[in-house]
């Protein structure tokens, strides 16, 4: 193994928590939905960095691919909602969609 | 069982794919756009008339482990087309669906009625993600399917950001005992599992994934999307989305606690627990100051979620049945409340709970069958609800966690004083006006099933708790 | 042999409301007619069981059947020296209430349907041997009051029906809690109470059971301190549900305290004897003092349920053989008595729409029959003897005498207390100068005199020569009494501390 598994695991951590971050702190619905395919990249690296080590590598990299193909559905459809509530609102900001309370 | 031998026993959800897509396109021959609807609710009963005709006794692994079709299996397809049916009789009915797209409506909703049975038969880790993404995806188009209301975006914006970040959390757990096991089947897990040298990394692997069933299911933490989602979405898909993913989520949740972490049952046994009371108490108590009754009902089915969580508290033979039986007689009575509710807002043009003042009067069956489900949520005998009820907490005091039992009844306590509320509002209070509210007839097909099931499943759950039996030990 | 009277019995009033059901709209003044023809029916087949009732201390026309063999649940009926007199005085109450209710006049299809699912009800949890059942049957109860009080009743009839209704599904739920514990700790797992109370279970074990059974019949009783649902649900009710809330609806608290909490966990009965004596006195005296402090009439007698209730409870807490008749029977004459008692603050109320009793004075000579009724009742309420309620009252406090005397002692003062509030309400409503306004009031009608005549009788008959009504207890609670106090340890039962 050129690279150590420890390493890439830490790696994907890292990304997965920066991706967390940005989705709690980000209030533009675009950067949540941009952090949020950080958070599925960083599965990504976690499928693929298991499956050189593990018995059915097959398994893992067959998911990532799944996982990639996915995340661009999701953000299709997210991207749609925000256009959609962009044409009437005029507004991204989640702070200012807020109708819906208590 | 190869993929082409596999096509036999998938004809019924072939013919929910084929005919999903006959109805997408079915939009450009017809004009009446309510015969697009008669076509959806045509696929569905042409798949449960195949379902019934290839009923099979063994379990069957299909598509290479891909799809389990065993008896929860079965169960569930029937659920999850009947729980489709529904929504689809209900949508007839409710007008604020715009007559545009209403081919792309009935399609979506078909396409997640597939998703549902996906759900149900998946035991391997990418298929229950993709079955899982697949219904959520649909889930978040069909909320916001009312473009001109601006609660429906925002609300279907809401379930996206807030859906799609307990998806990769889960995904993040899957990955996690994908590494650790190096399988993706879940039922061959448990063994990989209990040798691992890092229990802690597999209690991790456990609480993320149980973020992404949890958000299903509305568990708390993970439930505030739902009373935001219930209230903004049209009424049809809010009856499909309380009762279709919630009791698919928790035959997902099922499947992988029993397949893959069955060794670590002392940990994740106390955290459920806590977890139901947790739920069970935040749905009750925030219910008690609603005036909006699908924020009412939603708050109610985060409660009701608490109490089959604490089937799965338990996890022995009968808790599983508990959480099994209670899902179904949960979809009757929740999809039953959501047919009045969507006939009373037809007339009424509301959704506050004030306006429903006197519907006694004016509508004495809607009122009555209001009156029976919500009696059936509140765990009132004779009625299905009670058999629910009656089951979890025959699971949870056997195993003598007595705590949790008392803190389920007082919350029953408190459940019926909200239900009541409505209830006296329905009954003891005069109406705004006298005339007399029409009841469609799919809506009085869609009542006329939901009653009955929630009054005969009550009366005599022989049957249904019969097969819930055959259906353990779980494989 | 099974005959199926007993189903018959308990599931001829659904027969009813499925007629009524069926009514056309615009025939609802037909409703009360099914519904009388219903309870008279219910009636008959009540004489034609009572003409097959033997007095022995078994249980008799028994039915068995498999209901959900799953859970290991049957639907058991069957009556016995405890249940019996139950049975009858629901079927005559619900009789007697159902030609007081010939004055609803609105939503009558509704009223009625209301009332006879609460009389199934009420017959089926008197009728119950299997656990599950009668829970069941108890719960079916629920709904139809909170309805009848709800739509049908005073000005605070919401708050009093709600009152009522999450009161009582509180206590209820905490008895399933301790339903399933009996059916997970008997082997084998069973409903069947005759199974069950064969079962040995620790002493432990039967502590909690009894206190989760309690707290179910305990609001139901009802006992201090979860009294508080009754004056509400009581004064909001209208008359006839009123009626059958004091006379039967009471009554299945302490049935369930006998059939479940002593028959089956007599070892806990015994530990917690001493609280039960406690309660039973508080009861009697707090009943007592407050009903001397109301000026609503129905109050008055609303708490002087609790009181009289509380003599029941001190029959139960004596736990001898004179304790448990005295108990029985005063469960039966207070329903006769104070459901005579309501009876008469309705046939009041309907001519003078109040209820306080300061405005009223010197109704005697306007209305002397109504009067001379009203007296008779009081005089029954009070214990005078030669009346029933004497009779009930003196075994309770001879039983309760025998085991702790102080106690007994200090629970003699709740007849002095009933005595007081009785006079002192007959003296503010019968006696004095006539007040102006009531001038025009009409005495007692027919219909009304006929509701309170077959009470008046049973009140003296049993005054008179009350092994009528003893000796159709006795064997069943003869055999109860030797479950309690078996032979070698009758000694340490009797001559307790005070």
């Amino acid at each position: 193994m050129i690279i150590p598994l420890e390493h890439v695991l830490l790696f994907s951590l890292i990304l997965f928590a920066i991706g967390m971050v940005g989705v709690l702190t980000r209030r533009n619905a675009i950067g949540i939905l941009i952090s949020i395919e950080l958070l599925l990249n960083a599965v990504n690296v976690n499928l693929v960095c298991f499956s050189r080590v593990s018995e059915d590598p097959m398994a893992g990299q067959m998911f990532a691919f799944f996982v990639i193909a996915l995340a661009a559905a999701a953000a299709a459809v997210g991207l749609a909602i925000v256009v959609a509530i962009y044409r009437t609102r005029n507004t991204v900001q989640t702070d200012e969609i807020q109708l819906l309370k208590w | 069982m190869t993929t082409v031998e596999s096509l036999s026993h998938f004809a019924p959800e072939i013919v929910l794919l084929v005919g999903a897509v006959g109805v997408l396109f079915s939009d450009l021959v017809f004009r009446d756009k309510r015969l697009i609807g008669y076509s959806a609710l045509g696929v569905i009963v042409v798949s449960l008339i195949l379902i019934k005709a290839l009923s099979v006794s063994e379990p069957l692994s299909l598509f290479g482990d891909f799809f389990l079709l065993d008896k929860l299996t079965q169960l569930f397809r029937v659920a999850a087309l009947a729980i489709v049916g529904i929504a689809i009789l209900l949508s007839l009915v409710y007008s604020p669906l715009s007559k545009l797209y209403m081919g792309e409506y009935y399609a979506l909703l078909l396409f997640s009625a597939f998703g549902l049975i996906l759900m149900s038969a998946a035991t391997n880790l990418l298929m229950i993600f993709l079955a899982i993404e697949f219904v959520s995806l649909i889930s978040y188009v069909l909320v916001g399917f009312l473009k001109a209301d601006k609660f429906s975006k925002e609300a279907s914006l809401k379930y996206l950001l807030f859906g799609s970040v307990c998806s990769a959390f889960m995904l993040y757990g899957m990955s996690l005992l994908y590494g650790l096991t190096g399988t993706l089947k879940v039922t061959e897990m448990s063994t990989a599992l209990a040798s691992a040298q890092q229990p802690s990394l597999v209690l991790t692997a456990l609480v993320m994934i149980f973020a992404g069933l949890g958000f299903k299911i509305s568990m708390a933490p993970f439930h505030m999307w739902a009373p935001d989602v219930y209230e903004g979405a049209p009424t049809p898909v809010t009856a499909f989305l309380t009762v279709g993913p919630k009791a698919l989520g928790f035959v997902v949740l099922i499947r992988v606690l029993s397949g893959a972490f069955t060794p670590f049952f002392d940990n994740w046994t106390p955290l459920i627990l806590v977890l139901s009371m947790i739920t069970m108490t935040v749905g009750n108590v925030i219910a008690l100051s609603q005036t909006n009754i699908k924020r009412l009902i939603a708050y109610s089915s985060i409660a009701q979620a608490g109490y089959i969580l604490m089937g799965i508290a338990t996890f022995t033979d009968l808790g599983i049945q508990a959480v099994l039986v209670y899902a179904v007689v949960y979809a009757f009575t929740n999809l039953g409340l959501f047919v009045v509710v969507v006939a009373t807002s037809e007339k009424v043009g509301s959704d506050e709970i004030k306006d429903y003042a006197g519907l006694a009067r004016r509508s004495p069956l809607l009122a009555g069958s209001m009156l029976v489900f919500f009696l059936s949520l509140a765990g009132i005998p004779p009625l299905a609800g009670f058999i629910g009820k009656y089951l979890v907490f025959a699971a949870v005091i056997k195993e003598g966690y007595y705590v949790l039992a008392v803190v389920a009844a007082l919350n029953s306590v408190v459940a019926a004083a909200y239900y009541f509320k409505v209830i006296k509002t329905v009954y003891l209070q005069p109406p705004r006006d006298e005339d007399a509210l029409p009841c469609p007839w799919p809506l009085r097909i869609a009542l006329g099933i939901t009653l009955a099931g929630t009054i005969l499943l009550g009366v005599m759950p022989n049957d249904l708790i019969e097969f819930v039996q055959s259906i353990l030990p779980l494989s | 042999m099974t005959s199926h009277i007993l189903s018959y019995i308990i599931f001829t009033p659904l027969i009813g409301i499925l007629v009524i059901a069926f009514l056309p709209k615009g025939q609802g003044e037909k409703a009360k007619w099914i519904a009388l023809a219903t309870t008279l029916a219910v009636g008959l087949l009540t004489l034609v069981a009572f003409s097959q009732f033997q007095l022995i201390g078994e249980y008799q026309m028994v039915e068995e059947a498999e209901w959900i063999p799953q859970f290991g649940v049957q639907y058991i009926v069957g009556t016995d020296g405890i249940s019996f007199p139950m049975v009858f005085l629901t079927a005559l109450m619900s009789i007697l209430a159902c030609v007081a209710s010939f004055g609803i006049k609105e939503r009558q299809k509704e009223y009625f349907v209301f009332y006879l699912l609460l009389e199934t009800g009420m017959l089926g949890t008197f009728l119950s041997l299997d656990l599950f059942l009668f829970y069941v049957f108890w719960e079916v109860v629920l709904v139809p009051m909170y309805f009848l009080i709800g739509i049908w009743g005073g000005p605070r009839r919401e708050y009093a029906a709600i009152k009522f209704f999450l009161y009582t599904l509180a206590g209820s739920l905490f008895m399933l809690l301790g339903i399933l514990a009996v059916y997970f700790g008997s082997t084998p797992n069973t409903f069947d109470l005759r199974v069950i109370a064969e079962q040995d279970f620790t002493l432990r074990f039967q502590q909690w059971v009894f206190m989760a059974f309690f707290l179910g019949f305990a609001i139901k009783v009802p006992i201090f301190p979860f009294h508080t649902w009754l004056p509400d649900a009581h004064v909001e009710a209208p008359t006839p549900v009123s009626v059958i809330l004091a006379a039967v609806l009471l009554k299945m608290g302490t049935y369930g305290l006998l059939r479940f909490n002593y028959m089956l966990f007599p070892d806990a009965a015994h530990w917690f004897q001493p609280a039960m004596f406690v309660l039973a006195v508080v009861g009697i005296v707090y009943g007592g003092f407050v009903a001397l402090a109301q000026t609503d009439f129905k109050k008055m007698v609303a708490y002087s349920s609790v009181s009289h209730m509380g003599f029941v409870l001190l029959g139960l807490a004596a736990l001898n053989e004179v304790g448990l008749r005295g108990a029985m029977v005063q469960m039966f004459t207070h329903g006769t008595i104070t459901g005579g008692l309501f009876l008469l603050v309705g046939v009041l109320y309907d001519r003078a729409h109040t209820r306080d009793m300061t405005h009223f004075g010197g109704l005697s000579g306007q209305v002397p029959v109504y009067a001379g009724i009203l007296i008779f009742f009081s005089m029954a309420s009070l214990g005078l003897p030669g009346l029933s309620g004497f009779i009930g009252e003196f075994m309770v406090l001879l039983g309760g005498f025998e085991v702790r005397p102080i106690f007994t002692g200090v629970a003699c003062l709740g007849i002095i207390l009933a005595a007081s509030y009785l006079l002192y309400m007959i003296q503010r409503i019968l006696l004095g100068p006539l007040n102006e306004k009531w001038s025009e009031l009409t005495d007692i009608n027919g219909r009304e005199i006929a509701t309170l005549v077959p009470l008046m009788v049973l009140v003296v008959l049993i005054g008179v020569y009350p092994s009528v009504l003893i000796e159709y207890v006795a064997p069943t609670l003869d055999k109860l009494n030797m479950l309690l106090n078996p032979p070698d340890t009758l000694l340490s039962s009797v001559g307790g501390a005070p």
